[in-house]
């Protein structure tokens, strides 16, 4: 990073954009910062501006009864869950940083929690946003309406975009009513296989619950397992996972915080690697189970129901980084993929983020290309665009 | 001609005068002949027509059963029709990762009866979807009456295989929900043809639900019906469909379906909530109260399978039923908050009024989406279908004025295209002109659709929307 960094801090889509034609004009490379919750994203070069959008936030408009809102890139979804549940609204995502994350960082960077099994995930929510471009000028992708086919989905292009194609300055979604009840459990099994296969059967019954995720921690293998919505169904969905948990004699207790405590740990993995991998959900199981045994294994979360797990290692740096790069491979060879999510300072020069390319990179570099021919957005955090 | 051919063999082109006649038109209005028609059957027969036509500076568009209700399918540009009528295989359904892979061929249905026998269903349901293939689906990103909860297209595939112009195969995505970089696949459903052409598919699989409970409520105005809509969303309870049809629908349908709706009901609303067997009652009876409370003279729930599917019946043969009303008919498709629902339907109502043309609806009305089916006779002259454009326009006008979008479901094609720029600015189609750029540099695949063309486009000179 170099020394001298410019912070820019636009108050409206026009003047980021105006920002951005300027940097590209000066050939001077700019981050975006929402709240600073995942900076360590990717493999981030050396930077000229950082540009914030925390003047670009705050409720724009929520129409309670057509469940959509809309608002600035700069507003901390924990400021928008307070301002929905005035109106008895929620946004059904609920991604890690829960405190401080923003609703530009969370579009930018996928970042998605447990509650994908039930409502979907970021691209999913999102119908529509503003994006300031490298070229000056602000683009409006989506709407405000639910359903819309109007032309390219340039929503779901800039979700995981890491801010290499534009500044997202207004952002659109789907919201619901708050759910009447709710009610969770935890439960602890001496072994994977069986915490895997409650998981799995809890997440394909009939009442769908919320949240269902397998830990494994120093103290053990355990199910989290969260249901929301209506008395009968939350009722229902409970029932169901304490069979579950019954016949493969778990040993089930109250939830507590268990699931935000799983949520969090990208928050806690701040030493050794932390690597990510989406995986075909049934492969979830044996790659969990090989995690385990690994040199510099320290605790793992797999949401059972989307099949995204997420291993902590520390250890030596040498362990670390083979551990980590065993850990994608076995991704790639069940036909899932990762990344080093976070990896502490010392070892960012000796383990990048995305060991290979993703399939279609070429395509990446030509959207990459089109949006930004300056190269001035994020350099480095998406390697291989 | 000769060069597809000597490329391909005789028996996957066509190229005789009524065999193109064959592939002309689709669900849409609009018409033009293809050069050839191609019948790849594998990936690599689509790659080295691709590499053909790319040499050779052809346009490519692709077919799937050709039942497109914005002319994604018409050759408009003059080219190469490829139809993926021959690849129409299930690969793979795989249970324990709820996944199905699919050749583009495929027709909706079939995969959804396919994977019946496991518990399992495939959630987008287009009202073709008898006929209507996935590879389809994923260029229209369509939807269906059961999206509201579940999603449409966009939100059930996961990977796919691709084609660009230039002949390179790419792999995109796969039975993992995520994936690494740029969301190519969210970006490419829904592109109409116009990134690529899509030689396979990996859709996710839904637990079939325990049970549903459909019911059907007759109103003495669509006021009421479109006020009902709204109550049962905010009242936080999420149907997996709502269904609004209005009294000249409605005639339509029960003449020729005999769904057994009421005749003197200004509007009708089909409403299904689906899950677990526990709360659905409980759901039904709070829907059957706010029908009650905005005035609903009639409320039936199906007490048997039987009467569940005659009631969809009737929705799902309105577009057909049509025929008892007028021989053609221009479908619009846009949409609007769900609040406003009231004001833009006298709108619809009003502009046909203004054109001379009856104007039937028939719509998803939980998420907006309308149907406005403009009735009209080509038999006595041009004028007719103009003034249904006419017509249709308006509409669509009101809804991007509302807030909402020139189309939900069905595209924009070469029937929308010059209606973009009601909808986006420059800068908006700008950033959309990137990706296509980015896709298909030479701008050979199904030219002429969603962007504005100057040849076609020269009379809808629309000031841009300043929003």
């Amino acid at each position: 990073m170099t020394a001298t960094v410019t912070r820019a801090i636009p108050t409206d889509a026009t003047q980021c954009a105006r920002i951005l034609a300027q940097a590209a004009a000066d050939r001077r490379t700019v981050r975006i910062r929402g709240s600073g919750t995942k900076s360590y994203l990717g493999d981030v070069g050396a930077t000229d501006i950082e540009l914030g959008t925390e003047r670009v936030a705050g409720v724009i408009d929520h129409v309670p009864a057509d469940l959509t809102v809309t608002v600035g890139a700069g507003t901390r979804m924990a400021d928008l869950k307070v301002a929905l549940e005035k109106a008895g609204q929620f946004i059904p995502l609920d991604p890690p940083h829960a405190d401080g994350a923003t609703v530009g960082g969370l579009i930018a960077a996928n970042s998605n929690g447990f509650w994908r099994v039930r409502y979907g995930g970021v691209r999913d929510l999102l119908i529509g946003t503003r994006t300031a471009l490298a070229d000056g000028t602000v683009a409006r992708a989506g709407g405000r309406v639910v359903k819309n086919v109007a032309g390219y989905d340039l929503d779901k292009l800039l979700v995981g975009s890491l801010g290499t194609l534009g500044v997202i300055v207004e952002a659109t979604f789907k919201v619901l009513p708050l759910p009447e009840t709710s009610d969770g459990l935890v439960a602890r099994f001496d072994r994977p296989a069986e915490a895997f296969a409650v998981a799995h059967a809890i997440v394909r019954a009939a009442a769908r619950v919320e949240a269902c995720v397998v830990e494994r921690t120093v103290e053990g293998w355990c199910v989290a397992v969260q249901a929301r919505g209506s008395g009968p169904t939350v009722m229902r969905a409970m029932s169901d996972a304490r069979q579950e948990v019954a016949a493969r004699h778990g040993d089930a207790a109250e939830l507590a915080d268990a699931i935000d405590r799983m949520r969090e740990l990208p928050a806690r993995a701040t030493d050794g690697a932390l690597v990510k991998v989406s995986l075909p959900v049934a492969a979830s199981a044996a790659f969990a189970e090989n995690a385990e045994r690994l040199e510099s294994f320290a605790a793992l979360a797999v949401d059972a129901a989307s099949g995204v797990a997420r291993v902590h290692l520390a250890n030596e740096d040498d362990a670390v980084i083979r551990d980590a790069e065993a850990l994608l491979l076995a991704a790639r060879m069940v036909g899932g993929n990762g990344r080093v999510e976070r990896r502490a300072e010392q070892l960012r020069s000796r383990l990048s983020t995305w060991p290979n390319r993703p399939n279609g990179d070429f395509l990446m570099r030509r959207v990459k290309e089109a949006f930004d021919p300056a190269r001035i957005l994020e350099p480095g955090r998406l390697a291989f665009a | 001609m000769r060069g597809l051919v000597a490329l391909l063999g005789p028996a996957k082109v066509l190229g005789t005068h009524d065999d193109l006649l064959l592939y002309e038109y689709d669900g849409a209005v609009d018409t033009a002949t293809p050069d050839a028609v191609v019948l790849p059957d594998s990936t690599a027969d689509v790659s080295a027509l691709a590499r053909f036509c790319h040499e050779n500076a052809v346009p490519i568009v692709p077919r799937g059963a050709g039942t497109g209700l914005s002319g994604g399918a018409i050759p408009v540009e003059g080219g190469v029709v490829v139809s993926f009528a021959r690849m129409a295989r299930i690969l793979e359904i795989d249970v324990p990762n709820l996944r199905a892979v699919v050749q583009p061929g495929v027709i909706n249905l079939h995969l959804s009866t396919a994977v019946a026998p496991h518990g399992l269903y495939f959630v987008p349901d287009p009202s073709s979807q008898k006929a209507c293939t996935l590879g389809g689906n994923v260029a229209e990103n369509s939807g269906g009456p059961h999206t509201l909860a579940y999603g449409v297209t966009t939100n059930h595939v996961t990977g796919i295989e691709i084609v660009v112009s230039d002949g390179t195969v790419v792999r995109l995505g796969g039975k993992a929900v995520e994936d690494e970089g740029y969301d190519l696949v969210g970006t490419f459903v829904g592109s109409e043809g116009t990134l690529g052409l899509v030689t396979e598919i990996t859709v996710k699989l839904t637990p079939l639900p325990e049970d549903k409970r459909t019911l059907m409520a007759a109103f003495p105005t669509m006021d009421e019906a479109s006020e009902t809509v709204s109550a049962i969303i905010a009242a936080g309870i999420v149907p997996s469909a709502i269904e609004m049809m209005d009294q000249l629908a409605t005639q339509a349908v029960e003449a020729a379906v005999h769904a057994g709706y009421p005749l003197n009901a200004g509007g009708i609303l089909l409403v299904e909530v689906d899950g677990p067997r526990d709360g659905l009652d409980e759901a039904r009876a709070r829907i059957e109260q706010i029908c009650r409370d905005h005035a609903a003279r009639e409320v039936r729930v199906a007490t048997s399978a039987l009467e569940r599917e005659r009631l969809w019946a009737g929705r799902k043969g309105a577009f057909a039923a049509m025929g008892r009303l007028s021989p053609d008919y221009y479908v619009q498709d846009g949409v609007i908050p769900r609040t406003r629902l009231p004001d833009i339907l006298r709108l619809v109502k009003d502009a046909g009024a203004r054109h001379r043309l009856r104007v039937a609806n028939v719509f998803h009305a939980g998420d907006g989406n309308l149907h406005p089916l403009i009735l009209f006779d080509s038999r006595l002259g041009p004028d007719e279908l103009e003034r249904a454009k006419a017509a249709g326009l308006e509409i669509l006008t009101a809804c991007v004025e509302a807030g909402g979008s020139i189309t939900g479901e069905h595209g924009v094609g070469m029937e929308k295209n010059c209606y973009m720029p009601l909808q986006f600015q420059s800068s908006d189609l700008a950033a959309m002109r990137r990706v296509k750029n980015a896709f298909d540099p030479p701008g050979l695949m199904n030219p002429g659709k969603i962007f504005p063309t100057p040849s076609r486009c020269r009379e809808f000179a629309f000031a841009s929307t300043t929003r």
